[in-house]
């Protein structure tokens, strides 16, 4: 037994204890807080693994909820068709906006951006189906083998045991040959080429199963909160989960968690006694860039060895 | 094909509106690869100062030059103090710009509210002039045009026939040869970076006459800018004034041929075109 297997072991069990020790407010606010992290985790298998900044995640988390609440509410689909047509929207979307990767640096960042209003335009405008701004709402709660799944706890243990499985599987892709071919594209794209590597075909592939996801949390997101609107598709959700990536520490697993942990919990804090929470995130996107450009570990790191953080 | 025609002129005031918020954002690009994405909210800021200056004094000009001054001082604060320290990374400045404009946008919305505000025309802008043809067309959409045609001419003879218009593309391509001949770069920096920044007060000063003010739309026309300096290339003002002019008729003609979707008409094509041409029409490799 080492470390890292005690760590996750009584990580686990702390986790699944918060039910029984907690308020139904904390258990809420903690699969919220699961699921964002698994978006922003998603978004930063692109960003901390192979250096691509993507801003159109909320592009497949919101298209996936979209697709799960359609199904189920208007034409009778019941959970597992449904969750799996979610997750094959909104990957299959990731297939075709991976097109990106055809660019690097500034133009991919301009148009993973371009490609997520697409989305958001769409299920704003397009208000015969997608229910416009309003979104679609009445979607009924998990149903499992025929139990539903409705209290708050239930669904909190449901999150838990879908993020073992994908987070266990996000570790065997991420040490995998392919995981460190992508860290080796990362950090030399050059030197993989020339070593033969199919440097586009990699990142295409990585990509798409970060669209996957990115849809995954989205899947998980439409059954805890029961509605969606354009919000889950716009462009602040998109550029809030790397800010969440990065707050946590980019490139490891926990770190899109932590993140995401820190977020909404104050933005649940700041949003109970001032109204304009927003320029709170706006401050906490600049005093990030400006002072901890490496997340919450990394200030520590460098408080504790005494030199300040010098930009990112 | 009246309604063609008109759908034509549409897009151009369009065209023109973007091209002022565009060609700011390609140029200093080009000039200091700093990506900055608070240019929308310039753009509503400038737009609701000059709205309360229009309240204030009843002057469309003086509206439109404190609202474009307004954000010169703005914009240089946030150069220097917020995008200056952090180097030279996209990241750090996609991020930090954002925040800029959560915040900004949000004070915004404290200040002037959540509604939907326009700004008043002056009087020898309301009402329409009849075109041959028998078109009857607003007066502010054809000032619309000629002003964005005035302002990309004098912009493309400053870039292309001047003195500083000729550091300025010397810097866009080779930034440490115009250092290492002596030039004070940061001195151009600076200006650069004023003119843009005004620019972007002002396109929001007349976008508040043309379109509306309101929380968002700081982000809807910072994207559409962006779809401009995407198709016609980074750093390139031939490619803004392109890209203005494709993409206000394609989200004129969008808008009223297949309303549902007219953002695909919109960025189907740039998709289309970035896979032939990653780097947009007139754009280099960053």
């Amino acid at each position: 037994m080492n470390i890292r297997v005690i760590g996750i072991a009584v990580l686990a069990a702390v986790l699944a204890l918060v039910p029984s020790v907690a308020s139904e407010y904390w258990v809420g606010l903690l699969t919220q807080i699961l699921i964002f992290g698994l978006l922003a985790l998603s978004a930063d298998l692109l960003l901390g693994h192979a250096g691509l900044f993507s801003l159109c995640h909320a592009a497949f988390f919101a298209v996936s909820a979209y697709t799960v609440a359609i199904l189920q509410t208007r034409y009778g689909v019941t959970t597992i068709p449904a969750a799996l047509a979610g997750l094959g929207a909104g990957t299959l979307l990731a297939a075709i906006f991976a097109s990106a990767v055809r660019t690097r640096g500034v133009y991919f960042i301009l148009i993973t951006l371009a490609f997520g209003y697409i989305v958001w335009g769409v299920a704003h405008r397009w208000a015969s189906f997608t229910g416009g701004d309003n979104g679609v709402t009445n979607v009924p709660p998990l149903t499992l083998a025929g139990v539903q799944i409705a209290t708050k706890a239930h669904y909190y243990y449901f999150v838990l045991i879908v993020l073992a499985l994908a987070l266990a599987l996000y570790r065997i892709l991420t040490t995998s040959p392919f995981g460190l071919a992508l860290r080796g594209i990362k950090s030399s794209e050059t030197r993989m080429r020339s070593l033969g590597y199919r440097v586009g075909a990699h990142l295409y592939v990585a990509f798409v199963i970060s669209g996957f996801y990115a849809s995954l949390a989205g899947v998980l997101y439409i059954y805890f909160n029961r509605f969606v609107n354009p919000v889950a598709a716009g462009f602040p959700y998109s550029v809030e989960a790397i800010l969440m990536a990065i707050i946590g520490g980019t490139g490891t697993i926990l770190g899109p968690f932590i993140g995401s942990g820190i977020i909404l919990i104050l933005r649940n804090w700041v949003s109970g006694f001032f109204h304009y929470y927003t320029a709170v995130l706006g401050l906490i996107f600049i005093a990030t860039v400006l002072w901890a450009p490496n997340g919450v570990m990394g200030l520590i790191k460098s408080l504790r060895s005494g030199n300040r953080g010098e930009g990112a | 094909m009246t309604a063609i025609v008109l759908q034509a002129i549409n897009g151009l005031s369009l065209a023109a509106l973007l091209f002022l918020l565009a060609s700011g954002f390609t140029v200093t690009f080009g000039l200091m690869r700093v990506v900055n994405m608070a240019y929308g909210v310039y753009y509503l800021l400038g737009g609701y100062i000059g709205l309360t200056v229009m309240r204030a004094t009843g002057s469309f000009e003086l509206a439109m030059l404190v609202g474009g001054c307004a954000i010169v001082v703005l914009g240089f604060f946030v150069d220097r103090f917020l995008i200056r320290p952090i180097g030279s990374n996209h990241l750090a400045q996609v991020l930090l710009t954002v925040g800029v404009a959560f915040f900004v946008g949000e004070v915004c919305l404290a200040i002037w509210g959540g509604d939907s505000l326009k700004i008043q025309l002056p009087s020898y802008l309301r009402g329409s002039v009849e075109l041959p043809g028998g078109i009857y067309y607003p007066k502010l959409r054809l000032a619309l045009i000629g002003f964005g045609v005035f302002a990309a001419l004098s912009l493309w003879l400053l870039y292309h026939k001047t003195q500083i218009g000729a550091v300025v593309r010397a810097g866009v391509d080779d930034r440490e040869m115009v250092t290492a001949m002596g030039i004070n770069i940061d001195l151009l920096f600076v200006l650069v970076s004023a003119l843009a920044s005004f620019l972007a007060g002002v396109a929001g000063v007349v976008g508040g006459a043309f379109l509306t003010l309101n929380p968002g739309a700081e982000w809807d026309i910072l994207v559409l800018a962006l779809v401009v300096v995407i198709v016609g290339g980074l750093g390139s003002l031939e490619g803004a004034v392109l890209g203005s002019i494709v993409v206000g008729l394609l989200d004129a003609y969008g808008r009223w041929l297949a309303p549902d979707f007219s953002y695909f008409v919109l960025f189907g094509p740039m998709a289309i075109l970035l896979l032939f041409r990653p780097t947009g029409i007139f754009g280099k490799e960053h």
